[in-house]
């Protein structure tokens, strides 16, 4: 009983329901297993929880979805926050898997984000795509030896886990970048201690790029970055990560491609020579 | 109590939290510190900078790990996959003990992330036994149990809140993690006298005491960790350590969380009135 009004959402004001789903006062149905004291109901006791849960929560899916937010603004963010968590509540011990639903929520509940659904998708998959770089698991590199010693049609390449390849219709990198620029700028200007919950952050928007955006999210000395790729590039890495061998990574990359063949084999050189030394290419 | 079974005969003075403002500090100045607690929960990850920060820190120090989502008193049985990545989490660490809550926050598959109060029953007392045994075996490193902070009471409760932490570890045959700030902010939302949880508690099974801040509001009090600690909770901890002696201490601040050297003076405060180490004495005497 307790977890179910936990798990209710706040009020506009901040406070627990005081309606239970019955129809009954949440007070009545809080005092019959809460005991109230001196200073406090049954209800206020139990308040305390309720608010607890839905900040600490609120708290930490703002912080991994700061783009998504300054693309939003923030009462449309945090009605769209209330609802994904309602729906996708965190199942596992770390609070680092909250946000592993939203693309697909943001897919099925586009009236969320309306007009920005197509920008605010580009945001949350990139935003995602971080938690994934931050912490994802590493695989062993890749002996370079074994490039050169396996036939290009029997070898196949894994791509690190923490590395997610993606097609964007917006700028997203350049509108992190801007949004931290403007936290640091903010910050400069206040000597105020930050609570949990941050205050209306500058809203940041793109136009959609007529050519699809390339980009790889992934980390290197332990931070993330991101690298944007040609295109042949991306499909050449998506192939890989299907598990095509060398070479029919590297004919699918090219199918349409207008890049002359001769050149095409001094990129893939160059592009393999980057990826070994960002490390993406593991056994 | 220091070097007994619930400490794997380790004997530990006073330590602090690790946490994420700290690093870079600790990193480049290493700062002479006996010990850092850890969250457990924020290095349970596959890799990154987490695992790799916390690599270095034990190069230099001594680590015990800190749990917040084990859930003793949950209903279900620990969950299979998190005591997997805590174990090999120890290995890591050479934890000598390692804690989590008495308390409840997962159910049905969903996470509160927060440390709820148990209604203190018998029934409950069979299952959260049940469930730090389990753990216990499974890692196999000794487990010390802590009593949390509450804002609620439920009718069902059968005994008090210290009665109910006596009976879990009698049961389970853990440690204890006695946080005398929770004590100190439970008596004063419940309106008990703090002295009476001290002195119920088994001195011998204590393996490790907390001390924090809080914040006090107009009709209760909140465990914020975010504030010194104050005179009320020295005086519950001058306590603790009459009846315990020498016990691994640990100050947590986890908000609005000022510099490593505040942080520090604030923990060595506890020094007052920690008796010495045998092997500081015999230094000494030397």
């Amino acid at each position: 009983m307790m977890s179910q009004v936990l798990f209710r959402p706040l009020t506009s004001a901040d406070g627990m329901q005081p309606e239970w789903t019955d129809g009954k006062p949440t007070a009545d149905v809080v005092a019959g297993f809460i005991k109230p004291n001196d200073r406090l109901t049954a209800f206020e006791r139990l308040e305390i929880y309720n608010q607890q849960y839905w900040w600490r929560l609120l708290g930490v899916f703002q912080e991994d979805f700061q783009g998504l937010r300054s693309v939003l603004g923030v009462r449309k963010f945090d009605r769209l926050a209330i609802a994904y968590l309602q729906v996708h509540g965190s199942s596992t011990w770390s609070l680092r898997d909250l946000g592993q639903h939203l693309v697909s929520f943001l897919d099925t509940h586009p009236e969320l984000t309306e007009p920005k659904s197509a920008l605010a998708s580009d945001m949350a998959r990139v935003e995602w795509a971080k938690v994934i770089a931050f912490d994802g698991p590493a695989l062993p590199l890749l002996d370079p030896q074994r490039i050169v010693r396996t036939p290009p049609d029997r070898l196949i390449l894994r791509l690190q886990p923490y590395v997610t390849l993606l097609e964007l219709r917006h700028p997203i990198d350049h509108m992190l970048k801007r949004l931290r620029e403007n936290v640091r700028a903010s910050a400069r200007a206040s000597n105020a201690m930050s609570g949990s919950r941050q205050g209306a952050p500058r809203l940041l928007t793109a136009k959609a790029s007529r050519d699809p955006i390339y980009l790889a999210v992934h980390r290197r000395d332990f931070s993330v970055y991101y690298k944007r790729l040609e295109p042949e590039a991306y499909r050449l890495l998506v192939a890989l990560r299907n598990a095509s061998s060398l070479a029919d990574a590297c004919a699918i990359a090219f199918a349409h491609s207008k890049v002359p063949e001769t050149e095409a084999a001094e990129k893939i050189r160059n592009w393999f020579q980057v990826w070994m030394q960002l490390g993406w290419l593991t056994r | 109590m220091s070097a007994t079974r619930f400490t794997n005969q380790s004997d530990y003075g006073v330590g602090i939290g690790l946490r994420i403002p700290h690093y870079q500090h600790i990193l480049e100045r290493k700062p002479l510190v006996d010990w850092f607690e850890i969250i457990s929960e924020n290095y349970m990850v596959d890799a990154g900078r987490p695992l790799h920060v916390l690599d270095q820190i034990l190069e230099r120090y001594r680590v015990v790990q800190h749990g917040v989502s084990m859930y003793f008193g949950n209903a279900a049985r620990p969950n299979r996959g998190h005591l997997k990545k805590l174990k090999a989490l120890t290995k890591r660490t050479n934890t000598p003990w390692l804690s989590d809550h008495l308390c409840w926050g997962s159910v049905d598959g969903r996470y509160t992330h927060d440390l709820l109060p148990m209604p203190y029953t018998w029934e409950a007392v069979e299952f959260t036994a049940r469930n730090i045994r389990e753990v216990q075996d499974f890692v196999e490193v000794p487990v010390a149990v802590e009593n949390v902070s509450s804002y609620a009471e439920f009718h069902a409760s059968e005994m008090t809140e210290w009665e109910f932490l006596c009976e879990v570890v009698e049961r389970a045959d853990c440690g204890i993690l006695l946080d005398v700030n929770n004590i100190y902010v439970s008596s004063q939302n419940h309106t008990f006298d703090p002295l009476d949880y001290v002195n119920a508690v088994p001195a011998d099974r204590v393996a490790q005491i907390h001390i924090a801040g809080h914040t006090k509001y107009e009709r209760f009090i909140l465990d914020t960790h975010d504030h010194p600690v104050i005179d009320p909770v020295w005086k519950i901890y001058k306590r603790a350590i009459e009846r315990c002696g020498r016990t691994a201490t640990l100050l947590e601040w986890d908000d609005k969380i000022p510099s490593f050297e505040e942080v520090h003076r604030e923990a060595l405060k506890a020094t007052r009135y920690l008796p010495q180490s045998e092997r500081v004495k015999i230094e000494a005497a030397a």
